[in-house]
């Protein structure tokens, strides 16, 4: 579910680094350079980038869209696809008997059999309808904070890399350690903190 | 220190923090009071996981139900666990926020928040950046309170006062039976 929606899981990250030059104009480039677009190459991964929030179709940011506020908000899409394994099978062995007929041999080796399934499966996949998933990414630019509405290893993974390459920015999961650093502000605190051991709570 | 390395070594932090949240807010009839004037209403609800984080192979149990099923909890606590993650509620003033928070990320699954009032009288593109702009200023609001428990838990557990007083407490609610 989205951010708007009434429901969200979300992390809460930190946004590293500092943007050079005029910070708007950095930040529509980055999203227009990464705007969601097909890829080719091996693994699931078809298409990937920024989408609008509300409609994972547009990728045009009409009037700089993203822009609500203080904040950019975007939707990451991802599409994959994963062709079914009996139909990659059935597909890699119909190919392995052409190709011992055309050559005579009785066998391939264990390197050819792996290129023949790649071979077999990038050329399935493009006959293969995709998964899209859509995650929204809310960037908070007056407190360097940002929401990601996904729990996700692989799609904060994802994000994270993303909004790295299109902004180069960093962005560090507030997990309680970084964000307690953050609470306290007190240099004599902080140090307390540091030295902290887990406790026992056992009576 | 690298990340994972931060992750694995600092994690107690967040387990001890939902764990004396719980305590904090069983013995306070829900309404933790922080220094300065505030006070949050927080509930814990239907779920929770509590776990054993240096065991070699986890150990974990999930409790489902209402507040009586939950109480079992205080049993994994008598063995060592602590809280993994918890559905909890959090209200100050109008608006109750509900999510499970989870300690070692700090993240908020089914984080909800109050209604957001339909926007009238504006066009399409206005509307969409006022719900926008209001569901932001929610979430906002949201991970304030958070922040707000979590600093008050913060500066009591470098304190004295934690060993001389809070950790006493919270161990003798723990071997309390009701």
């Amino acid at each position: 579910m989205g951010f708007i929606s009434r429901s969200v899981s979300m992390m809460r990250y930190r946004v590293k680094g500092e943007i050079e030059g005029a910070f708007w104009e950095a930040v529509d480039d980055g999203v227009r350079k990464y705007t969601f677009r097909s890829v080719d190459g091996p693994g699931d991964e078809v298409g990937i980038g920024w989408t609008s929030i509300e409609d994972f179709t547009d990728t045009e940011f009409r009037g700089a869209s993203y822009v609500r506020g203080n904040y950019v908000a975007l939707g990451l899409r991802v599409d994959t696809v994963r062709v079914p394994p009996r139909i990659l099978e059935m597909h890699v062995k119909q190919e392995m008997k052409k190709r011992l007929a055309e050559t005579g041999r009785q066998r391939l080796s264990s390197s050819q059999r792996r290129e023949l399934k790649e071979y077999v499966k990038e050329s399935l996949k493009k006959s293969t309808l995709p998964s899209i998933q859509v995650f929204d990414l809310v960037w908070d630019t007056s407190q360097g904070l940002a929401y990601f509405a996904s729990l996700s290893i692989k799609a904060r993974e994802r994000v994270e890399d993303l909004f790295k390459r299109s902004f180069g920015l960093t962005f560090i999961p507030l997990v309680p350690y970084l964000r307690a650093e953050e609470l306290l502000t007190d240099s004599s605190q902080r140090r307390l903190l540091e030295n902290l051991t887990p406790c026992s709570m056992v009576p | 220190m690298d990340f994972l390395d931060l992750l694995r070594e600092k994690a107690f932090l967040g387990r001890e923090f939902l764990t004396w949240l719980w305590f904090k807010s069983d013995v306070s009839g829900g309404r933790i009071e922080i220094p300065g004037g505030k006070v949050v209403e927080v509930t814990y609800l239907d779920r929770m996981t509590l776990d054993l984080a240096e065991a070699e192979t986890p150990q974990s149990v999930t409790l489902k139900g209402e507040h009586s099923e939950l109480r079992e909890g205080l049993a994994a606590l008598r063995e060592g666990k602590k809280i993994e993650e918890a559905r909890l509620s959090l209200r100050s003033s109008d608006n109750e926020f509900t999510t499970v928070i989870k300690s070692t990320w700090l993240s908020f699954g089914s984080f909800r928040t109050p209604p957001i009032l339909p926007a009238q009288e504006l066009g399409e593109d206005e509307s969409a950046e006022a719900t926008f702009l209001e569901k932001a200023a929610l979430v906002e609001e949201g991970m304030e309170l958070v922040d707000t428990l979590f600093r008050y838990f913060l500066e009591l557990r470098i304190s004295d006062t934690w060993e001389a007083s809070e950790l006493p407490a919270l161990r003798r609610w723990i071997a309390s039976e009701t």
